[in-house]
């Protein structure tokens, strides 16, 4: 939560468990197998100091740092985002738990960044009402992400269109 | 942002922890009939990254009642129980789990604990503070944990987590209990208790 990791060790896996309103971004290197991920908790930063990933405008700038120290070059670079979830629903006191759509608002903030730097997103498991588990399995570069009460599927992987990949809602 | 509390602000916090989920037990108690032991209670002020892992395995399921408190201290009521224990307590309850009416019994047991708990920690502190109406989720620990911390620790990155452990006895059941105040709840908790920033 708020952390980042990236990693270039082809048996490797990076997972970020349990993101509900917080976003997980995985940057990867389509050729290479360099990927790294952040857990974005909040959109925009305002404080001096923070976790290194909490919020989505210093995440994006971050991680990509952290890829490309270890060899990921930006041309193929590609993201892919899980979680943004509204977790507690839609009623008032729900919104005041978790601030009005949070995970929506997180999501934007994570866009944004991501167009600044011009990395491409190219697959989602956003939205919803549930839960997530995003894992990156950094020698593959293939992504997958489990819902709350789910099963494990494929998100993306290099080489395949995210249409032919399991529809995830 | 970092901010740090001391050992003697930790231990009125653990205390406003234990009298909280003590008075939370014996609601609990009452409403079943039966006894309900309480573990220690901790009060814990840990990096985000940390609160989450001491709350539990982020990927397990969970059933859960959300709390909102607002007023004068804002803070979040969370209570956390295995599926097993949730239909445990809506069978003693005579309602189905998993259904409208198990849902409803949950939120109520959610009310009941957290409005009592509340009420303690108002007599205790002076402040005035209002229980809104639960929200009863089933996911992911660390989903709605982490979305709880999020909105609680806002800049901060130490989320203060005041937590125990309550268990059904004859029902096999446990459920955590916790406390999550914003920063500036926990500042008007502490400030009630002489224990302020000021002093």
């Amino acid at each position: 939560m708020g952390e980042l990791a990236v990693s270039a060790a082809p048996d490797e896996e990076l997972v970020s468990m349990g993101l509900g309103s917080c976003v997980g971004v995985a940057l990867i290197d389509r050729e290479r197998a360099v990927a790294g991920l952040a857990h974005v908790m909040l959109p925009v930063a305002n404080a001096a100091y923070s976790a290194p990933a909490k919020f989505a405008d210093r995440a994006v700038p971050s991680l990509l740092a952290g890829v490309e120290r270890l060899g990921a070059r930006r041309p193929a670079i590609v993201a892919v985002l899980a979680g943004g979830a509204q977790m507690f629903g839609g009623d008032r006191a729900a919104a005041r738990v978790a601030g009005l759509d949070l995970g929506a608002r997180n999501e934007a903030a994570v866009r944004a960044a991501l167009a600044d730097a011009g990395i491409p997103v190219r697959a989602t498991a956003t939205g919803g009402g549930r839960g997530r588990t995003v894992r990156v399995l950094v020698g593959e570069a293939a992504i997958t992400v489990k819902e709350a009460g789910g099963v494990e599927l494929p998100l993306w992987r290099p080489g395949v269109a995210a249409d032919d990949l399991v529809e995830i809602s | 942002m970092n901010v740090q509390y001391d050992e003697q602000q930790l231990d009125a916090l653990r205390e406003l922890a234990s009298i909280g989920s003590g008075t939370a037990a014996t609601a609990l108690a009452q409403m079943l009939g039966r006894p309900v032991e309480l573990a220690v209670p901790r009060a814990l002020a840990l990096p985000l990254a940390d609160a989450l892992d001491a709350v539990g395995e982020p990927d397990a399921m969970v059933a859960s009642v959300v709390m909102p408190v607002g007023g004068d201290a804002e803070i979040v009521v969370l209570l956390l129980f295995s599926y097993r224990c949730a239909a445990s307590l809506c069978e003693q309850l005579g309602v189905e789990p998993r259904s409208e009416l198990g849902d409803s019994a949950l939120g109520e047991i959610g009310n009941i604990l957290g409005a009592s708990a509340v009420g303690a920690l108002a007599q205790m502190t002076g402040l005035a503070l209002e229980p809104e109406p639960p929200h009863v989720l089933y996911d992911m620990l660390g989903a709605i944990v982490a979305s709880v911390l999020s909105a609680t620790a806002g800049e901060l990155d130490v989320a203060l987590v005041l937590d125990a452990e309550l268990s059904v006895e004859e029902a096999a059941c446990g459920l955590s209990f916790l406390l999550l105040p914003t920063a500036g709840g926990v500042a008007e908790l502490l400030g009630r208790l002489g224990l302020g920033a000021e002093g």
